[in-house]
């Protein structure tokens, strides 16, 4: 059974660009353009292996959506990685100090985000 | 005074400029001598006043004092027109000279102002219109880049679309291929078996047949042997032949001799004349053999000669071996076969696989594409502020003698910008131009795992 993955992001094109990337390599993708859609998609049942999320989003934040994806129950050892243009290291701690797995810098190369992911799911 | 050097303002010098012909016949010089006149018109009024004051001040005197005063009267008046009057009237004559020359100064210094506050009247008015019309100009460039960014996106999007397209039948072709090798494969491996059970049958009925053709070989031997062998015998006809004619010859004689004998002989006579006989029959049988024994024999060459040409041809001809041969190469043209389709499939794998590799990076330099979003988001956002800011200013009217300041300056919000940036690039592009400090740290890698 292939690996699920979330991402969430506000942008169609990275939405777009990374579910046609990582489907190429095998990983089943599910996508939410806003904080809040993927908390429902969530809540919802879904129990995707990681989820890979943007910071900088309207609405909701990506380092709001770890906090709230943390305070749900069984998510709270879930890889989540942020993937994001922000590269200051201020930043960076908040996201560690709200539970994220990692912190990628856009761009990032396609193999080396398909290596990260086969690196935090074993079987991806 | 007004003619002393005074401090400048914005630059423009505060001495005023000599008034020149073209100044005596402009409107506002007229306005200046006129208000000269009435300043002179005014000095002349209370010098009159003043005689008049004097003359009323006179007239009491003489009509309020008894005559014998009037002496001391007319002195007073004298002592009062000569100490006072004519000092007063000296002094407002100066202050008159004074007032008008400073009037005169001032005036041509308020005219310099004037001129200069018109003109920078007249370009704050052009230049708040421009300002006024900035607004569109702004909002139209924002717009330009949003509509740019929407249609970058919207084709990124269809490059992905495609990418993904291109993907899928790549991915669906190479499965076809797949399993068209894998068809073909089995189909090879099916058929070589084949051949390889007919191939053992034919090399089976092959031995056989070398075998029968052995046998063959053999039995010619044989045959030859014997036809030798019955050869052998015609020397041995010859020699039945000879003690055939020898015996004949013996008969002939006893014969004779048993004539010489008369009738003892006569029986003898009979004898010799069957030996004889006998012996003729025998030389005739032994000739008879003899050619059928060579009639034999010429024909077992005969047909030992063709069964051997035809032994020959057949061993030459060997179809079975050439069908056995041709079977062989056929079973190492399917392992060929066999091998070609692996390497195949292996190679479309091997593009397959360099081809999404490939298209993964594509997918990861079209990240650029929202990279470049932000950053014109960014100048979108400032192109707003810059228009806002315009505005205030535009509108702006400061009370210099409160010390009021503008509330935010291109300097203020430009150094603003440097908390806003998310990005490294966008601080040293920042930082390239106008300088300044706090980027923060953006030393940390750009995949860093928790």
């Amino acid at each position: 059974m292939a690996i699920s993955i979330l991402v969430v992001d506000d942008s169609a094109t990275m939405l777009m660009s990374l579910k046609t990337g990582l489907t190429m390599h095998g990983l089943q993708v599910e996508t939410a353009n806003s904080g809040q859609a993927a908390l429902d998609l969530l809540k919802s049942g879904l129990k995707p292996a990681l989820i890979l999320t943007d910071v900088n989003m309207p609405i909701m934040g990506g380092l709001e959506l770890i906090g709230k994806i943390r305070a749900l129950p069984g998510f709270r050892f879930l890889p989540i990685l942020t993937l994001t243009t922000e590269s200051e290291s201020a930043k960076r701690e908040e996201g560690k100090r709200q539970g994220a797995t990692g912190w990628l810098v856009k761009p990032i190369a396609g193999a080396e985000l398909v290596k990260v992911i086969k690196q935090i799911v074993p079987g991806a | 005074m007004a003619s002393s050097t005074l401090g400048t303002g914005a630059g423009v010098p505060l001495i005023p400029a000599p008034m020149n012909e073209q100044d005596e016949s402009d409107p506002a010089a007229d306005d200046r001598d006129r208000r000269l006149r009435r300043i002179r018109n005014r000095l002349a009024r209370e010098g009159a006043v003043r005689l008049v004051l004097m003359a009323i001040l006179w007239l009491c005197l003489t009509y309020g004092l008894s005559a014998e005063l009037i002496p001391y009267r007319l002195s007073f008046a004298g002592l009062i027109f000569l100490f006072i009057y004519l000092p007063g009237l000296g002094f407002s004559l100066a202050d008159y000279r004074e007032a008008s020359r400073a009037i005169s100064e001032m005036w041509a210094f308020g005219q310099y102002r004037y001129k200069d506050i018109s003109r920078l009247l007249a370009t704050r008015a052009i230049v708040q219109a421009d300002i006024q019309d900035s607004r569109p100009y702004i909002d139209v460039m924002h717009e330009q880049i949003g509509d740019s960014l929407a249609e970058s996106e919207a084709e990124v999007l269809k490059v992905i679309g495609e990418i993904g397209v291109l993907n899928s039948k790549a991915n669906r072709q190479r499965e076809n291929i797949a399993q068209s090798i894998r068809s073909g494969q089995e189909l090879t491996d099916s058929t070589h078996l084949r051949v390889e059970s007919n191939k053992q049958t034919i090399a089976a009925i092959e031995m056989q047949m070398e075998a029968q053709t052995d046998e063959f070989r053999n039995n010619f031997g044989r045959i030859q042997s014997l036809s030798g062998d019955v050869r052998a015998l015609t020397p041995l006809i010859k020699v039945i032949t000879s003690i055939a004619q020898q015996t004949s010859l013996l008969a002939l004689n006893a014969e004779i001799e048993a004539a010489r004998a008369g009738s003892a002989g006569k029986g003898f006579s009979v004898v010799a004349f069957e030996v004889r006989k006998l012996a003729v029959s025998s030389t005739k049988a032994a000739a008879d053999i003899g050619d059928k024994i060579t009639a034999t024999c010429k024909r077992v060459e005969s047909e030992m000669a063709a069964a051997h040409a035809s032994l020959e041809q057949h061993e030459a001809s060997s179809a079975m071996k050439h069908l056995v041969a041709e079977l062989g190469k056929m079973q190492e043209e399917f392992s060929r076969s066999s091998d070609l389709l692996l390497e195949v499939i292996t190679e479309v794998d091997a593009n397959y696989a360099e081809s999404v590799h490939r298209l993964t990076e594509a997918l990861g330099h079209i990240q650029f594409q929202d990279v470049m979003r932000q950053r014109m988001e960014h100048v979108q956002s400032a192109l707003r502020e810059m228009r806002d800011h315009l505005q205030y200013l535009m509108e702006t009217r400061l009370n210099t003698d409160k010390d009021e300041n503008l509330d935010a300056t291109f300097k203020s919000l430009l150094a603003n910008h440097l908390t806003k940036y998310r990005m490294a690039s966008q601080h040293l592009t920042h930082q390239a131009v106008a300088g300044g400090t706090g980027a923060g740290d953006h030393s940390r890698p750009s995949i860093e795992l928790f």
